[in-house]
């Protein structure tokens, strides 16, 4: 979320404490001292080892902690630590000897260079995930925009018309302006539905998502009934499992899912005369799966449909402006936010079907082999 | 001279008020507005609207506030008109007292059907008038007898449970309306009683599998996603 971190900031990451940084340290600094102790009894005096296996632990160290504290921490220790017990005099501190200085400066820098490195990397990681979000997010706005564009030109085109002139229209023509008014600030709200579902999602975390238990066939027949009132002409036919089932969702991300996958197959499963819903059990998995009998997606979409990558000439539908660019990548990431799938095919006997699985229990499910 | 039902519409945005004003008054409705909560606390005391239509987000005071407000002297049907639809606030409405609950954007014929709804609950003082002078409900093929404690589907007894029943005969006092789980709960299993909706859920479901031809498409009881249930208007 945050490009840059600020200075101050930077610094408490350096040398910030956690209960688990801590715990790591203690468990590396006495593996190795175990270490030390178990060869110290195996090969008898070699203590040679003792400053190799330090430096060793100085860098576990470094690499699973955040920030500098404790790997410089472990390379105290690591100094101290030898000096103190496995150098002669044994259990005391000798500072005399001769390159201890050495010795302590070599692990002090080896510490601190894994830390700078580590802290570097995982920072890397960092910004190259916030990268992919921002360009999933600027994808995602760019069909936006295209999506909005065109409603809106036609809403101001066609108002300002019937109010400059609209009285040297006949009323038919009258007519047909507002009508396309209409249906373009009815695409508007799908538009502005979809994204108030990404908004609800957040920043892609599942942190946003309010899941709850809830009766698969509840949620078809809301989706259904709120897709009736704008298309009464499409029939949906809907199959349900006879024993009830009960899926973690946030239902009203899930029917925004179903929802739209009902739009895109009147908007553009040309000459689908119905659609079929139907919720079955598979193993662990709830799955969805939303089918037409229109002629299908053209085979090099099928790719790149949830991905919102499509570009923008190879989109466009019959109508031209249509697009499917926002819809299903909201699908896809709605269901990703689940920890579910999404996938798409075209049926053997003509028609698309898109489908999307749910796990069932709340944790991680390792991904269902049978999709 | 004919008596037309006074309608309140308490709405901040000059555009919509003006749509929704337009849509009312066409449909031989006498109209009145308000732009904040004030100016509709002093309207619904000084003209006694038949219903009011409340937009929650008001500038000066908090729509739910003014549901509590009149809730606290009178039981004009409230219509909540809202560009919130999160499940919670749809509840928190329901629950202060609101009759009815419709989400911006909304379609002229859906605002109609609420309000008629809501007028003709008030009229039938909460239970069906229908209820209050047979003893049973009709809705389409379903029937339910409140007197002998039964219910048939195309003239077929179905067999509930007591918990699927009171269930049912709660939802058939308030057809065409929004109960929230809450709600429901409540009145089948006593104040106080944990708000798990989950055993509900299960029971509507054994209900819909008695009485429905697809549980997946009612025709009698619809639900209202993480809200509550709504019976269907009687036919």
């Amino acid at each position: 979320m945050h490009l840059r971190w600020p200075f101050r900031r930077q610094v408490k990451e350096w040398f910030s404490v956690s209960l688990r940084d801590t715990l790591v340290l203690l468990a590396i600094m006495l593996a190795a001292a175990a270490f030390c102790a178990l060869s110290r009894q195996v090969f008898d005096s070699s203590d040679s080892w003792a400053s190799m296996v330090f430096v060793l632990a100085v860098l576990f160290t470094a690499i699973n902690t955040s920030g500098y504290l404790y790997g410089v921490l472990a390379a105290l220790i690591g100094v101290v630590g030898v000096n103190y017990v496995f150098t002669y005099p044994y259990f005391a501190f000798n500072f005399t000897m001769q390159g201890y200085a050495f010795t302590f400066a070599g692990m002090l820098a080896v510490s601190i260079a894994t830390s700078v490195l580590a802290t570097r990397l995982k920072r890397q990681e960092y910004l190259r995930a916030e990268t992919e979000k921002e360009k999933m997010r600027a994808n995602l706005l760019r069909a936006v925009s295209h999506d909005l564009r065109t409603p809106l030109t036609n809403i101001a085109g066609a108002s300002g018309v019937l109010l400059e002139g609209g009285d040297r229209l006949s009323g038919a023509q009258q007519r047909e302006l507002l009508r396309g008014v209409n249906q373009d600030a009815k695409w508007l709200i799908r538009v502005v539905e979809n994204l108030l579902s990404i908004t609800r999602i957040g920043a892609g975390e599942a942190a946003g998502l309010h899941k709850e238990p809830q009766p698969a066939e509840e949620i078809i027949s809301e989706a259904v009934q709120k897709f009736r009132k704008n298309f009464a002409g499409m029939p949906v036919r809907v199959e349900v499992p006879r024993l009830l089932l009960m899926v973690p969702m946030d239902a009203l991300l899930i029917e925004q899912v179903l929802l739209n996958l009902m739009e895109n197959a009147v908007y553009h499963a040309k000459n689908a005369t119905y659609i079929q819903i139907q919720a079955l059990r598979e193993g662990q998995r709830a799955v969805f799966l939303v089918r037409d009998n229109g002629e299908g997606v053209p085979a090099e979409l099928l790719g790149a449909l949830f991905s919102g990558s499509i570009p923008a000439e190879k989109r466009a539908t019959s109508d031209g402006r249509r697009n499917m660019g926002i819809g299903l990548s909201v699908c896809s990431t709605i269901v990703e936010a689940h920890g579910g799938r999404m996938t798409a095919r075209n049926l053997p006997g003509g028609g698309a079907e898109f489908a999307f699985s749910l796990p069932l229990e709340e944790k991680e499910e390792p991904d269902g082999s049978e999709g | 001279m004919e008596v037309r039902d006074k309608i309140l519409v308490v709405e901040d945005d000059a555009g919509i008020c003006n749509v929704m004003v337009a849509v009312l008054s066409t449909n031989r409705y006498e109209v009145l507005t308000a732009a904040s909560g004030r100016q509709a606390d002093t309207l619904v005391r000084s003209h006694c609207p038949d219903l009011v239509l409340l937009d929650l987000g008001l500038p000066d005071l908090d729509g739910l506030e003014l549901i509590r407000r009149v809730r606290g002297w009178s039981g004009m049907p409230i219509v909540v008109v809202s560009a919130r639809s999160q499940e919670a606030d749809k509840v928190a409405a329901l629950d202060a007292g609101a009759d009815d609950y419709i989400v911006k954007p909304f379609g002229a014929e859906e605002l109609l059907a609420r309000i008629r709804t809501a007028l003709r609950h008030a009229r039938s003082a909460g239970v069906s008038a229908e209820i209050a002078r047979t003893g049973r409900l009709r809705v389409g093929g379903l029937e339910i007898d409140y007197d002998k404690r039964q219910v048939a589907v195309d003239g077929q007894p179905v067999h509930l449970t007591p918990n699927e029943y009171k269930i049912l005969a709660l939802l058939g006092k308030n057809t065409g309306r929004v109960l929230t789980y809450d709600a429901i709960i409540q009145e089948l299993w006593g104040p106080g009683t944990q708000s798990d909706n989950q055993i509900l859920r299960v029971n509507m479901a054994n209900i819909r599998r008695k009485i429905e031809k697809n549980p997946a498409e009612p025709q009698y009881v619809f639900t209202e996603a993480g809200v509550g249930y709504r019976m269907a208007e009687e036919k």
